[in-house]
């Protein structure tokens, strides 16, 4: 394997090259797209959580001006169910049965002329029900249970035999709320027809999905099928299924034979698109009075939907944080009457590290040790399941460095003991080690006759930076000036790139890019490989290096040639190679692979009378790798950390327990930070490059979010010596 | 949304003739609240009357009392340097409400008039809502429960009134100008608002069609002090859970003039007269203070979701004493 070298490029805080884009408006998100003859489409959702539709009257609907389709499951073709992919099954199609299976489950289709035509006629639909009792409460006991969904349920040692040995034991459950992604942008769907081939605009996470799964439900090839997301305004999880109203939309213009455009509103955003599942977790933790951690078990239910399935192994992190040699682990889904849940900024990790970490500062407190020495002291030297080293582990610099740049030394022990004024204050941490997770990927790579560069990989940027930092990678690896090199994705008819997700994506996508540069390079030198005229005929991959648009033998840049004289001399246009990455084994390399690692430390202040909670300041230390750019990655751990504190005291969606329905499905009333919430956020990347991987990213993307909930809570157990074990941490629980 | 008509009204008199005569008209402000309701299906006029080009905006001065054209908006009135000295409640109510381009939009009498934010309300989805739809009941009561009012409930509705201005406006008792099909009339603010009872439909005195033209607002004493106190989940861009506007004149000790009212507890802005009654004459300190919040909450319908309500209205109206009593000694 060739590592990537340390450049002058990657790594540098290069502005985002897309920013002109967008701050002048002319980026082109999936409900900017306007096709000629374009006509727009709104859903119907269901009022009740369970039971059957009696009747459906859509006269008037169909009556209101501008009306051209209505779909319901009485004249829905036949859909197939979407395949199976890495993430699981599809969700269910829609519009196949008179069965509710949720509160806002979509039971019909409105198309007419203007949006605001369609959602009147939506509205005008009358529905008659035959409900049934909902199950809507995850510790319900008539909900069938999922035992091991993932088969990650994990087991080592004798947790029995380490409990006995234990001076010290905290056992207490915690539970987390469900939350809802709700990126900024409205999720949308413009779907075109031109006989069997289809033309979707679509604010997904994961273009090729959307061709295959729509290919398989509509009975088309997918050579024919295209789907575009060149811009998605945010996603955090919500665009990484083909979810209903993506199929209901190229159902709706397949039927009115005119390009369709559907919007997601705010309050369907809350039901249509996947959302956190809320947990219940019970943790017991063993120590020793010397703070060695002799047992821990972790057993973690969550709710999922009655016919789909979500990826959401919470208890996994106790297995992988610390070294215990006594460690059970046990995941289980109640089915009830939801939406379905789906993967938001790190699923499970967010619930899972909330009890684990909360529970290890239960029992740092309870022997009278410091937090921080006692994650220090139970330090995983190796992988914890799989006994091998680490191909990468800054985790103790996370927290010897995050606690000199807190000033975690200033901390008093004694919960209470630190004021300022009226406001207690208090100092909590959390450590983070986030699952390693790569999936395979392919990218193109050209260079013109001109010189400049063009790479491609129909991956998608949801706001992380992937043109950015897939633009400077190239340039590093082809030597040409950033200027001059355009990364391109949001193409399903681009080379195959997996989702954004996983904080997997820069690792795949990265190493494809690579892949694809080098074999690239590899192509020069065997077009000029018995060309005398050449100074780098005979030259292997090995003798050269790239710059300034030139290739020439390592030592003697005198000795070599630009890619347009090359190109130029043999009458070709551009040359191209493709690459592809795959993720490395821990096996093959007798190395465990490792996702980032991060130490979170937060200053609250607190009013204890009114209940007022503020965040002074937090402190992330974060080993994400190689961090190939400074600027945007340390905007992914702010966006996350903000998320971070938005889960530990804001959000929380509130079903209404008697009828499914969500009750706070809009902005105004589901809370998550504004500016003035938000304190000083200080970002430090410690560590280097992961040696798994040609270019050693670990991928940064969801560890800046986790751990915030429980550093949190650890701080309002220091200011207040009061322990909340359940998010989001609110006034009301705070009311001392 | 549905369609309907707009009409650009340019005589008051005429804006209040239009309306009165048409039970499916309506007029047209700000926006802020009613574009939304109309855009969510909870509000249907079939015209709407545009007010906003009516002489109706602007700040008065007298040596008691300031007037506020209806048409003036929040930040306006937060700027006027008289409400800045003289009714400092007033200023910190105005500015903690909403954000910015709300009150650069949202007048002072669309602010008054302005809807329950009850998701219950706010979603014709839900069949039970007797504000929206008179006798089909009420879902809040038996659902999320939270955002909701404590004082001032009934069996068929607990939804809150959400103005923050409005809590030191019942406490100063502003009166607001009314003009109708049959001429002007002035109520006070605290006759105002109507508590939900079996009619929550119903939620102020004005007739269809009477406009808002004004609102007076009495100045305090030149030795009053004054202070507005909001308690939310977030620091801005939220309604209250619980909130307390107090006015007092403290004079060796003993308050003698006292005006209190709470928000984010009740159906309407509620002036608290038992607190009052308990503080008047009464020397400032711990005591009086709590003794007043226990007064003031002694009504309290609290349901599972909102009885913490109770307590923190209690000690927020205790900090805003203390706050206003250390100002003004």
């Amino acid at each position: 394997m060739t590592t990537l070298e340390t450049g002058t490029v990657v790594g540098a805080g290069l502005d985002r090259v897309d920013a002109p884009l967008k701050v002048t408006g002319s980026a082109q998100y999936p409900n900017d797209f306007s096709l000629t003859g374009m006509v727009h489409a709104a859903l119907v959702g269901s009022t009740i959580a369970a039971g059957r539709i009696r009747s459906i009257d859509v006269t008037r609907a169909w009556a209101a001006p501008g009306v051209l389709a209505v779909v319901t499951h009485l004249n829905a073709p036949k859909l197939e169910r979407g395949p199976m992919t890495l993430l699981g099954g599809s969700p269910p199609a829609p519009l196949q049965d008179d069965r509710i299976l949720h509160y806002g489950q979509h039971i019909g289709i409105v198309v007419a002329e203007s949006a605001e035509q369609a959602r009147h006629a939506a509205r005008l639909v009358r529905v008659e029900y035959e409900p049934a009792e909902a199950l809507l409460d995850v510790n319900d006991p008539r909900a069938e249970i999922v035992e091991n969904p993932w088969g990650l349920d994990t087991e080592r040692g004798d947790v029995t035999a380490g409990f006995a040995r234990a001076d010290v034991v905290v056992d207490e459950a915690y539970t987390t709320p469900d939350n809802t992604n709700n990126p900024l942008g409205l999720m949308a769907t413009v779907a075109s027809w031109h006989g069997d081939s289809l033309t979707v605009h679509d604010s997904t996470q994961w273009p090729h999905n959307v061709r295959t799964s729509l290919a398989g439900i509509f009975k088309v090839p997918e050579s024919g099928v295209r789907v575009l997301a060149p811009f998605v305004g945010g996603g955090f999880g919500a665009g990484l299924r083909v979810w209903s109203h993506v199929i209901l939309t190229v159902l709706a213009a397949r039927e009115v034979g005119r390009p369709v455009k559907l919007v997601l509103t705010r309050p369907e955003m809350f039901t249509s698109v996947g959302h956190r599942p809320n947990s219940v977790q019970q943790i017991k933790i063993g120590a020793t009075r010397d703070g060695d951690l002799v047992a821990i078990e972790h057993h973690g239910i969550s709710s999922v939907a009655m016919e789909d399935d979500d990826y959401e192994p919470v208890s996994y992190c106790s297995a992988l944080g610390y070294a215990c040699p006594n460690v059970l682990t046990r995941d289980r889904q109640a089915r009830l009457n939801i939406p379905c849940p789906g993967s938001m900024r790190a699923p499970a990790e967010g619930q899972g590290n909330f009890a684990l970490e909360s529970a290890l500062d239960e029992v740092a407190h309870a022997i009278g040790m410091d937090p921080l020495e006692i994650r220090l002291r139970n330090y995983a030297e190796e992988h914890p399941i799989l006994g091998l080293p680490w191909s990468s582990k800054a985790l103790r610099e996370c927290f010897t460095e995050g606690a000199e740049r807190f000033g975690w030394s200033r901390r008093t022990p004694e919960p209470g003991s630190m004021r300022d004024g009226r406001w207690l204050v208090g100092y909590g941490l959390a450590g983070v080690s986030y699952p390693f997770y790569q999936v395979p990927c392919q990218a193109r790579a050209s260079v013109r006759h001109d010189g400049s560069a063009y790479v491609r990989s129909a991956a998608t940027d949801i706001g992380t930076g992937t043109y950015t930092v897939m633009t400077q990678l190239a340039a590093e690896l082809l030597g040409v000036d950033v200027a001059r090199v355009r990364f391109d994705l949001g193409d399903s008819d681009m080379p195959y790139a997996p989702q954004a997700g996983g904080s997997g994506l820069t690792g795949a996508l990265g190493n494809a890019v690579h892949a694809a540069c080098r074999r690239l390079v590899r192509e020069f030198l065997d077009v000029v490989r018995d060309d005398t005229e050449s100074p780098l005929h005979g030259a292997a991959l090995d003798d050269v290096t790239v710059t300034d648009g030139r290739i020439h033998r390592i030592g003697d840049p005198a000795q070599g040639e630009t890619y347009t004289e090359i190109l130029t001399r043999h009458g070709l246009e551009e040359l191209s190679a493709d690459g592809r990455s795959t993720p490395p084994q821990s096996e093959e390399l007798g190395m465990a692979l490792s996702g980032a690692f991060g130490a979170k430390f937060v200053e609250v202040r607190l009013d204890p009378e009114l209940g007022l909670l503020r965040v002074a300041r937090v402190v992330s230390a974060i080993d994400g790798g190689r961090i190939l750019n400074e600027k945007t990655a340390t905007s992914q751990i702010i966006g996350g950390t903000v998320g971070g504190i938005s889960q530990a005291m804001f959000e929380e969606t509130a079903t209404d327990q008697v009828t499914g329905r969500i009750a706070n499905a809009t902005f105004g009333d589901y809370l998550m930070p504004v500016n003035a919430d938000v304190p000083d956020m200080e970002v430090l990347f410690v560590g280097g490059p992961d040696r798994a991987t040609a270019v050693g990213t670990k991928g940064v993307g969801e560890v800046g979010l986790v751990g915030l909930a429980a550093a949190i809570g650890n701080a309002v157990f220091h200011a207040t010596g009061r322990r909340i074990r359940s998010l989001p941490i609110t006034i009301d629980r705070l009311m001392l | 949304m549905r369609p309907f008509d707009y009409v650009r009204a340019t005589d008051t008199e005429q804006a209040v003739a239009v309306v009165s005569a048409d039970p499916h008209a309506s007029f047209l402000a700000g926006g802020t609240t009613q574009l939304d309701l109309m855009k969510d299906g909870v509000l249907g006029p079939e015209r709407l009357i545009d007010i906003t080009r009516l002489p109706l905006a602007g700040i008065t001065h007298t040596d008691t009392t300031v007037r506020v054209g209806a048409l003036t908006t929040m930040e306006e009135l937060a700027a006027d340097p008289v409400v800045r000295e003289r009714l400092p409640f007033v200023r910190e109510a105005l500015l903690l409400g909403a954000s910015t381009q709300l009150r650069n939009m949202a007048t002072i009498g669309g602010n008054l008039l302005q809807r329950a934010r009850c998701r219950y309300f706010r979603d014709p989805t839900v069949a039970a809502c007797n504000k929206r739809n008179p006798g089909s009941g009420c879902a809040a009561i038996t659902g999320i429960q939270r955002m909701h009012a404590i004082l001032g409930t009934s069996d068929h509705c607990i939804a809150l009134h959400a103005s923050d201005v409005a809590v030191p406006l019942v406490a100063l008792d502003a009166v607001v100008h009314v003009r109708g099909a049959n001429g002007t009339r002035s109520i006070p603010l605290t006759q105002f608002y109507l508590p939900p009872g079996d009619t929550p439909h119903i939620e102020n005195v004005l007739q269809h069609g009477e406009l808002i033209t004004a609102l007076e607002i009495p100045l305090l004493p030149e030795t009053a002090r004054s202070h507005y106190l909001k308690v939310r989940d977030r620091v801005s861009y939220e309604f209250a859970l619980t909130s307390a506007g107090v006015a007092l004149v403290i004079e060796d000790g003993h308050i003698q003039e006292v005006r209190v009212a709470l928000g984010g507890v009740g159906t309407v802005p509620w002036r608290a007269w038992d607190a009052e009654d308990v503080l008047r004459g009464a020397r400032a300190g711990a005591d009086s203070f709590r003794a007043a919040a226990e007064a003031a909450l002694e009504g309290a319908r609290p349901l599972p979701g909102t009885a913490f309500k109770v307590e923190l209205a209690k000690r927020t109206l205790v900090r805003t004493l203390e706050t206003v009593a250390g100002a003004a000694s």
